[in-house]
């Protein structure tokens, strides 16, 4: 239950289904207050579509075009993808929408620390090239 | 089946998905097996970091391998599917039941689209011999490329299931929370073909 109510003049939301438990849920939905959009025009959407679809011609060019040295190429590629996921994540997959809490972005934070230590541990373990390789 | 709802949930606007305490930690659950699901892509790209130099004693270097027309042909389909699927999103926040269904068609139509044109660049690359037993990187590629294959196929099917299910009950809180999560993994599959793309196809052609 949401219970909106005035609590030493700041606006407070409950969540926790009887109503501000004081053991910190308030404190809680007070700064994670539930944020949703509601647009008349998909503008966010198409903004975007275009914006992936930019992301992906840059580096699509870059590429082709030879533009930098291989290092400073796979470096700028590898910036418009995790820009482009950045775009995927904050506008199609509604990343600040929660219902009071943001475990959701906990979760997927501790997935990306351990999938960017997976890659990057394996890659560097395999630059030392011993009599395994 | 609609499940009740808050009393007071209906004064904040929330939208139907969200209105359920249960269903709500669903969608939480369904983040949680997304984090489990980037490790396991994590763990395709690091083995295919690690062997995309070693093309053992015979078989093509990712240069040699690789041609960018259906690369980029995928891409524009699974982006282009990506922005559908938000649009249904979008419609079913506006509780417009048949626009919902209508970008869901569209966007699995997408989705047959990608399959179909990754299907005939593995048969291209398989007719030359370069099947996935010829080489360490030629294992590693199909591996990490054919599973996100099986995983937009896997959605393409689910995304079929949630059809019948928006046309027979409507916009309920369990079937928005669905739609909901489909949307989720779709968009999640994009951004790992994202990745794909850059660390397999453009960096190949560096």
């Amino acid at each position: 239950m949401f219970n909106r109510g005035s609590q030493r003049g700041r606006r407070v939301i409950a969540i926790s289904p009887n109503g501000p438990t004081g053991n910190g849920d308030e404190v809680e939905a007070r700064f994670l207050a539930p944020h949703f959009e509601s647009e008349g025009f998909p503008w966010l959407q198409i903004f975007g579509y275009i914006g992936s679809l930019l992301l992906t011609i840059a580096a699509l060019l870059a590429v082709v075009q030879h533009i930098l040295s291989p290092i400073g190429l796979l470096t700028v590629i590898l910036i418009l993808a995790v820009a482009q996921a950045a775009l995927q994540l904050g506008i199609f997959m509604h990343l600040r929408e929660s219902r009071g809490s943001t475990w959701h972005i906990i979760t997927l934070g501790l997935g990306i620390v351990i999938a960017l230590g997976l890659v990057g541990m394996s890659m560097w373990i395999m630059t030392f090239k011993s009599g395994v390789s | 089946m609609n499940l009740p709802v808050e009393p007071n949930a209906t004064q904040t606007k929330l939208p139907l998905e969200f209105t359920d305490n249960h269903e709500s930690l669903k969608i939480l659950g369904f983040w949680s097996f997304l984090a489990t699901d980037l490790l396991l892509f994590a763990s395709l790209f690091a083995v295919y970091a690690v062997y995309q130099s070693r093309i053992g004693m015979a078989g093509p270097s990712p240069d040699q391998l690789f041609k960018l027309g259906p690369a980029v042909v995928e891409t524009l389909l699974l982006l282009t599917s990506s922005f559908t699927c938000g649009l249904a999103v979008y419609e079913m926040r506006h509780g417009h039941k048949t626009g919902t269904i209508a970008w869901l068609i569209v966007t699995i139509l997408l989705g047959i689209g990608f399959v179909t044109t990754e299907i005939r660049e593995f048969v291209s690359y398989i007719a030359l011999g370069d099947s996935w037993h010829h080489s360490a990187f030629l294992s590693a590629f199909f591996t990490l490329v054919g599973t996100h294959g099986a995983h937009v196929s896997f959605g393409i099917l689910w995304a079929i299931t949630l059809i019948i299910q928006l046309a027979g009950r409507g916009l309920t809180t369990i079937t928005t929370r669905k739609m909901y999560m489909f949307a989720l993994y779709w968009h999640f599959l994009d951004i790992i073909w994202v990745f794909i793309f850059t660390v397999v196809y453009l960096n190949g052609k560096i």
